[in-house]
Parts: structure tokens; C-alpha cells; sequence
């Protein structure tokens, strides 16, 4: 489970919410605040806060300014700031992120690679 | 001069001392004008359209939700033909209970007492929604049973419970508290989807139980067997295009207005 400020986020605050019933196929591309409790397959994008469920199946690249993401999620993660990984997160792919946080039971297979390291490739 | 159209129901006996009462508070309030009593034979686009040519100053329609909507789609398409039509505001008497609920979104009360507002003369400059050639001033409805979505030629949207789609244009959404005024001055329109189970997966927002929204600018929506449903009063088949209308319309409300 995410923690309880994760919790209190609060539906009125997203420009996009995808239910548990949902299952989006395509480019989702927003520019406000996306929860997502349902399916996606394709790519996520937006310039604001991400929240990706426990319960959500996400088969897509996922890029955002920040994140809190649970679920499965096959596909590269790409967190301009900050990401928190909840401890229901099963992660297929690499993540590029400037800071992160991953909570115990969170499952990743992939790089991560933060924000010095980014740099310092370059 | 003022333009007072009449829906073919409102002729019927049970309204005659509606009627009475109406054109009374009409007089009291010196707003009198040209009556027009539309008859099966009528047609409402050359009613409005001749009006509006002599001059009309106010296009009043008497009647319930589809009156409204026909009115706005009618105005709508002639718009382009002559700019001028657009400083003649839309006003709109709701008369029975029925098949009235638009006139709540307005702020205007049943009858006799929405003539105030007509007397008020409170204008709003409004943007519409348009599902294939049809205007719609604030939503549009139809189930998610065997609907298919296509949102800007982007992305699909398959809902596997069942339950409700609506897409709006002014409608006010206490659960969201959202402002789809606001939006739709964006050129944005909101689709918001409600499904009746799965409200357990979801303690996000359990508290306004099952919900998806996304914003839009063109929105197919394809259902072999459902039609969709303009303003709670008119049906269309799919497939439908939807999205914000060019046309703009000045539309006379109340002041408890929900949008």
C-alpha cells in the first residue's frame, strides 16, 4: 500500500483519472495530475504528478515530472524529479530518475539510473 | 422585438393556465412580444430563421429540454450565415416538470417565476458541444455496454463494467468539483465515465465510487445498438464525432446558474 499522504491525494487535483474498469491502448499523453487504477498499454506522458495504483497493469513507457507508482508495470520509467516505488511494485524495465525512494516488497528487474550518474555519462 | 415560440405540448389543455400565467407575468413585466405556436407542420429552423431575419431581439422558446436543444442547434447553424445573429440572446421559459431538468443548470425556475430571469436580462456568452451535426448545450449520455472510445486519434478506451458515459460541456460535477466552464474555454471537453462495481479496487476515490475522467478535444464514440443522448432530449446513432462547437451562443440564465 502506499503511504497515507499518498492516500489523501485527492481525486479533485487530477485532470485524469483511468478507474479500475478502464483500459486505455495508445499514446496518453496529459498535462496535469494522472491517476491510473486501471490498464494501459502504449505510453503514459505528462508534465505533472503520476500516480500508478496497486492494482494497476501497465504495459507502456511512463514518463512524468513526479511519480508514486505501485502495480505491474512492464515498460521504462522516465522521472524528471522525484519517484517513490510502493511496495506492491513489480518493475520490468530501466528507470531514470533525479531522486528515488523504494519501499520494501517492491520487486524491480531493470537499471536505475539517477540523476549524478546521468550526468556523469554524459 | 421579443420572439415567444411555443413547443406543440404546451397547447395541450393541462397547460392552459400555465400558459395564462405565463403570458400574464410576461405583460406585468413589459416584455410582451410576437407569439408563435409551433403546430407538427411547424418547422422550428425556419421559425427562427425568419425571426431572426425581421429583427428579432430576444428568441424565447417555451417548453422543455428538447425545445432548448433544438433551439441552440437551429441558432448554431445560423450563425455562420449572419454574425449579427449572435448578439440575439436565447431565453428560455421551462414549462411542466417534465423532461425539464436543463433549466436547472440555467438557474431558471419552472414557468411564470423563470420569466424574471427573462426580465433580468443576465447573458452568458457560451461555448457548445457538437456530436456529429447536432449542438448540445451541456452533456451528452450514453451506457458503456458495448462502447468504444477514441479520444484525439491517440488512444482507445475499453470499459469492462457497466455503467454510464457522459461528455461534458457545462455541467457542473459535485464529486470532481470540476469546471467544465472553464475548460470548455480552453477548447477542452471532459468525458467522465461511471461503472457501478470495482469500487473496492479504487480507495482513491471511494468516496465518489467508480469513476474515470480525461479531457478531450475530438472524441469518436462507436456503439452498433446504443444511440447517444443530446441534453437529456435528443438520440443520435453512432458513429459519433464529438467535440467543441465554433459556434458560441448568448443564452439568458438565472443567477443561480451552475456553470
Amino acid at each position: 500500500m502506499f503511504n497515507k499522504e499518498t492516500e489523501n491525494i485527492n481525486i479533485k487535483e487530477a485532470e485524469t483519472v483511468i478507474g479500475p474498469s478502464i483500459k486505455v491502448k495508445g499514446n496518453f499523453h496529459g498535462q496535469g495530475n494522472i491517476i491510473i487504477e486501471g490498464q494501459v498499454e502504449g505510453s503514459i506522458k505528462t508534465n505533472a504528478f503520476l500516480l500508478i495504483g496497486n492494482k494497476s497493469i501497465i504495459t507502456a513507457s511512463v514518463e512524468a515530472k513526479n511519480a508514486k507508482v505501485g502495480g505491474i508495470i512492464t515498460g521504462n520509467i522516465k522521472i524528471d524529479e522525484y519517484l517513490e516505488i510502493g511496495p506492491s511494485a513489480n518493475i520490468k524495465g530501466d528507470i531514470e530518475v533525479k531522486s528515488i525512494s523504494i519501499n520494501k516488497g517492491a520487486i524491480i528487474n531493470g537499471r536505475i539510473v539517477m540523476g549524478a550518474e546521468k550526468s556523469a555519462e554524459k | 422585438m421579443y420572439i415567444y415560440i411555443y413547443d406543440i405540448y404546451v397547447s395541450e389543455k393541462k397547460y392552459e393556465s400555465t400558459i395564462a400565467r405565463i403570458e400574464t407575468r410576461i405583460t406585468d413585466l413589459g416584455l410582451n412580444g410576437k407569439i408563435i405556436r409551433l403546430s407538427v407542420m411547424s418547422s422550428l429552423f425556419e421559425t427562427i430563421k425568419n425571426e431572426l431575419k425581421k429583427g428579432a431581439k430576444t428568441i424565447t422558446v417555451v417548453g422543455n429540454d428538447s425545445i432548448l436543444n433544438q433551439a441552440i442547434t437551429v441558432i448554431a447553424k445560423l450563425l455562420p450565415a449572419n454574425g449579427a445573429f449572435k448578439n440575439v440572446p436565447l431565453g428560455f421559459i421551462p414549462v411542466g416538470k417534465k423532461n425539464n431538468s436543463l433549466a436547472n443548470f440555467l438557474g431558471l425556475e419552472l414557468e411564470e417565476n423563470a420569466c424574471d430571469a427573462l426580465s433580468a436580462r443576465r447573458i452568458k456568452y457560451i461555448n457548445l458541444g457538437i456530436a456529429n451535426n447536432n449542438h448540445f448545450l451541456t452533456h451528452a449520455t450514453i451506457p458503456t455496454t458495448g462502447t468504444i472510445l477514441e479520444i484525439d486519434k491517440t488512444y482507445t478506451i475499453e470499459i469492462s463494467e457497466p455503467g454510464e458515459i457522459g461528455i461534458v460541456n457545462l455541467l457542473k460535477d459535485e464529486a470532481l468539483d470540476n469546471n467544465s466552464g472553464a475548460k470548455n474555454q480552453k477548447g477542452i471537453l471532459e468525458l467522465s465515465i461511471k461503472t457501478k462495481t470495482a469500487k473496492k479496487y479504487l480507495p482513491l476515490i471511494k468516496e465518489y465510487g467508480e469513476r474515470s475522467v480525461f479531457s478531450f478535444k475530438n472524441l469518436t464514440v462507436i456503439n452498433k445498438k446504443l444511440p447517444i443522448t443530446l441534453d437529456n432530449s435528443l438520440e443520435i446513432p453512432s458513429p459519433i464525432n464529438i467535440s467543441l462547437a465554433e459556434e458560441k451562443l448568448n443564452i439568458i440564465v438565472g443567477k443561480n446558474h451552475q456553470f
